[in-house]
């Protein structure tokens, strides 16, 4: 047995991110804080490109760990451009004294090897492993205003709900390894093939089929299992939060994708009727409550659900359109959040709490972060108006955005599929979205406000005018995309 | 006697109960793990029953590894000691930041958070 | 460790103890998920564990009953006290502890854990060979950088 310099020199974003993080780590044992947040956003550049050096190869690494693929890649690919994208418009971290950015930044890094592993995982182990270093990750981050209650309290929620979620994961995995003798997902993948396996041991296999499946439900927010999310999603400082809703989403339906297609397409027949239910609700719940809030940043929270009901759709109707159908959703998906969450960060920003009416910071609702403080926004700062207009409009599904064909394509692999009743509960769904996505622009166009022009440093406006520019660009031409899978 | 000896004869040994019987026990501490955490409102009890719960499926692999005699299923056992002392450093961290700030961590307390 | 294991085996006690966990799940055994294919025990094989049972359960008895009654019974206010290794106790049991020493707690912890992927590393030490070592060296400076960083941190400074 010898030293395969082959196999090791070659994953190249997950060695780089990591031994990247551990240099941000020493980086900032520096007095300036300066040089962090450029040193992070080379570090994603050189782990962009690395990522597509084996473009149009199909490679197996670490023992048969992990898969790379031009979809993995292009997954790969739209995490690390959302990184890029939220990392960039953290620019204030630098200036926070209670702020500690260095450990930040390379814990988004860490959290990125591990959204990689979820991406690329051909062996069960590299699932877990990777699901929980994405998670610790974001427990930490979800924390990191320690001062704050509501951070706090998030940080208590996340935590154990997702520690709750990892347990019945990995008894789903453990069923699994007991029925098939294996962890790799091809292996398990022929057992499901294989009809002649009636009896007791296609019992354990059931059951921790879909034990697995409720645990990365779990991470993903979909419904009977999305509790945790608004709270979460709410208490979380917003930078994360954009974070959280964009990176863990596409990590985690990257991997729902994976183990569905390869794992258990054998069995379609058992799990779509369960999945097709949670579906339903997941679109259900999420656009319904969504209606009735007055927080913005709220909203978004039960946006991001109702997003992964539409993802949902995508892995219902499972085929080999499905694919780049799921991976181009999550793209438009997450320019546009990230688009929307940058606007409100200037917004909450400019409006400092009035913390003299209540007298406790920590337990006053965060009226900076309602729909009232977008009253009038346009008017003085049209650019703000058009990026958070655009992104409502994609998020919306209207046409000429990134959305519409987000929604098209994952609609028509289902409807390729025949499940002509979920796609129109998705479409009624999507014309109550419009309604909660519209409350915004309304509010920034048509009503009175008394909001003065907001200062925007000038690589955070570069960041959300290429957001817009890309969610249009997308919408004009989704061939460009589609052309690359 | 000889290691090679040793090798044969463990599964022989394990073999003696059965695998049913593993699933059993391990299920039920998995469903203790669960009771446990829907029902109790001390956020380090909860905590405790999420590690018994991470045991139960400790248990249930090794018990799998080993009828099948194929080592896997035990480093699989590895992987989740490590990661789940990793989420433990970080869940104290969160549970003692909580308290330093409300003097509590019953989770009846943490209700700011509402539409 | 393999001594011991095979000492235990050799004395039969691994059927004693096997036999514990039988009459445990044969009070579930309604519960059987599977089809079972186990060999139907005589009560008689339950014996030893009554033996057992019975034994450690009588010790304790024996030596709770004995202590009380034995021994001549003198209370005063500094034999009731609490004892403290002999110095005089300091407050209430519930005082609270730096917050040092719950940060050396955690990367104990974190720190010892890790010591687990060694072990199957040593006992493959001359199979794996020269890539196993490197791996390992790789594992070990991996976790070394995060040691360094936590001293840089001065979280080890205990004043």
């Amino acid at each position: 047995m010898t030293f395969q310099t082959y196999d090791c020199l070659q994953m190249l974003p997950i060695i780089l991110l990591s031994l990247s993080g551990i240099a941000l780590l020493f980086l900032g044992f520096q007095k300036s804080r300066a040089l962090l947040l450029p040193a992070t956003l080379l570090f994603l550049v050189i782990a962009f490109v690395a990522n597509f050096l084996d473009w149009g190869k199909t490679y197996m690494y670490f023992r048969d760990m992990l898969l790379v693929n031009n979809l993995a890649m292009i997954f790969t690919g739209v995490v690390l451009l959302s990184t890029f994208m939220v990392v960039s418009l953290s620019g204030s971290l630098a200036d926070d004294e209670d702020a500690q950015p260095a450990e930040y930044y390379a814990i988004l890094l860490f959290s990125l090897v591990g959204a990689i592993m979820m991406i690329g995982f051909e062996n069960l182990i590299m699932l877990f492993v990777g699901v929980e270093i994405l998670s610790v990750a974001m427990y930490i981050l979800t924390g990191s205003d320690k001062r704050n209650l509501r951070s706090n309290e998030a940080a208590l929620k996340y935590f154990l709900m997702g520690a709750f979620a990892t347990g019945i994961l990995l008894f789903g995995i453990a069923l699994l390894y007991g029925a098939t003798g294996s962890f790799v997902l091809s292996g398990i993948g022929n057992y499901a093939h294989s009809a002649t396996n009636a009896g007791g041991s296609m019992l354990l296999f059931y059951v921790g089929m879909f034990m697995l499946l409720i645990g990365m439900l779990f991470k993903v927010s979909a419904a009977p299992f999305h509790f945790w999310t608004p709270d979460v999603y709410d208490g979380a400082p917003s930078l994360f939060t954009a974070y959280m809703s964009t990176v863990v989403k596409t990590a985690g339906f990257a991997a729902l994708l994976r183990i569905l297609s390869v794992s258990f397409s054998g069995v379609y027949d058992f799990w779509w009727v369960a999945m097709a239910v949670v579906t339903v609700l997941t679109l259900l719940i999420g656009n319904i409550t969504a209606v009735y809030q007055a927080s913005f940043k709220r909203m978004m929270a039960y946006s991001s659900i109702s997003h992964a009901g539409y993802l949902l759709i995508g892995l219902v109707g499972l085929s080999q359109a499905s694919k780049p159908a799921i991976a181009f959703y999550s793209l438009a998906y997450s320019l546009s959040t990230i688009a929307a969450f940058g606007v409100l960060m200037l917004v909450a920003r400019n409006r400092p709490l009035n913390a003299a009416v209540f007298g406790d910071q920590t337990t006053l609702a965060r009226t900076d972060e309602h729909y009232d403080a977008f009253n009038g926004l346009a008017r003085k700062n049209p650019l703000l108006g058009f990026v958070m207009a655009v992104s409502m409009l994609s998020l919306a599904g209207i046409p000429l955005t990134a959305g519409f064909w987000g929604k098209f394509m994952v609609f028509s692999a289902a409807a390729d599929r025949g499940a002509v009743w979920l796609l129109v509960v998705a479409v009624l769904m999507s014309a109550v979205g419009i309604y909660y996505y519209f409350r915004v622009v309304i509010a920034m166009y048509f009503r009175e406000g008394q909001t003065d022009t907001i200062r925007v440093a000038p690589f955070y406006r570069i960041v959300l005018i290429a957001a817009t520019v890309l969610t249009l660009a997308l919408g004009l031409l989704p061939n460009l995309f589609q052309g690359l899978i | 006697m000889q290691p090679n000896d040793v090798a044969v004869n463990i599964p022989e040994v394990i073999q003696q109960i059965p695998l049913n019987y593993y699933l059993i026990f391990s299920t039920a501490l998995f469903v203790i793990g669960i009771i446990g955490v829907l029902t109790r409102r001390n956020a380090i009890i909860i905590f405790m029953s999420i590690e018994l719960m991470l045991n139960a499926v400790n248990t249930l692999l090794i018990a799998f590894s080993s009828y099948r005699s194929d080592p896997t299923g035990q480093v699989f056992v590895f992987f989740i000691m490590a990661v789940a002392a990793a989420e433990v450093s970080v869940g104290l961290a969160i549970i003692v930041m909580i308290y330093r700030n409300i003097r509590t961590i019953d989770v009846g307390v943490l209700n700011k958070l509402k539409w | 460790m393999e001594g011991f294991f095979m000492a235990f085996y050799r004395m039969g006690w691994h059927r004693t103890a096997a036999n514990y966990v039988r009459f445990i799940a044969n009070l579930r055994s309604f519960l059987s998920l599977l089809s079972m294919n186990t060999a139907s025990y005589l009560p008689s094989d339950y014996i030893p564990i009554f033996i057992q049972l019975s034994l450690a359960l009588g010790f304790i008895v024996v030596t709770m009953l004995v202590t009380h009654n034995i021994g001549p019974k003198r209370h005063s206010v500094k034999k009731d006290d609490p004892f403290e290794c002999g110095i005089p106790t300091q407050g209430d049991a519930r005082a609270p502890i730096s917050i040092k020493y719950f940060l050396v707690a955690i990367l104990f912890v974190l720190f010892d854990v890790e010591v687990i992927f060694m072990y199957p590393w040593a006992v493959n030490f001359m199979q794996l060979g020269q890539e196993g070592f490197i791996q390992m060296v790789l594992f070990m400076g991996l976790l070394l950088a995060g040691f360094y960083y936590v001293i840089r941190k001065g979280v080890l400074k205990w004043e």
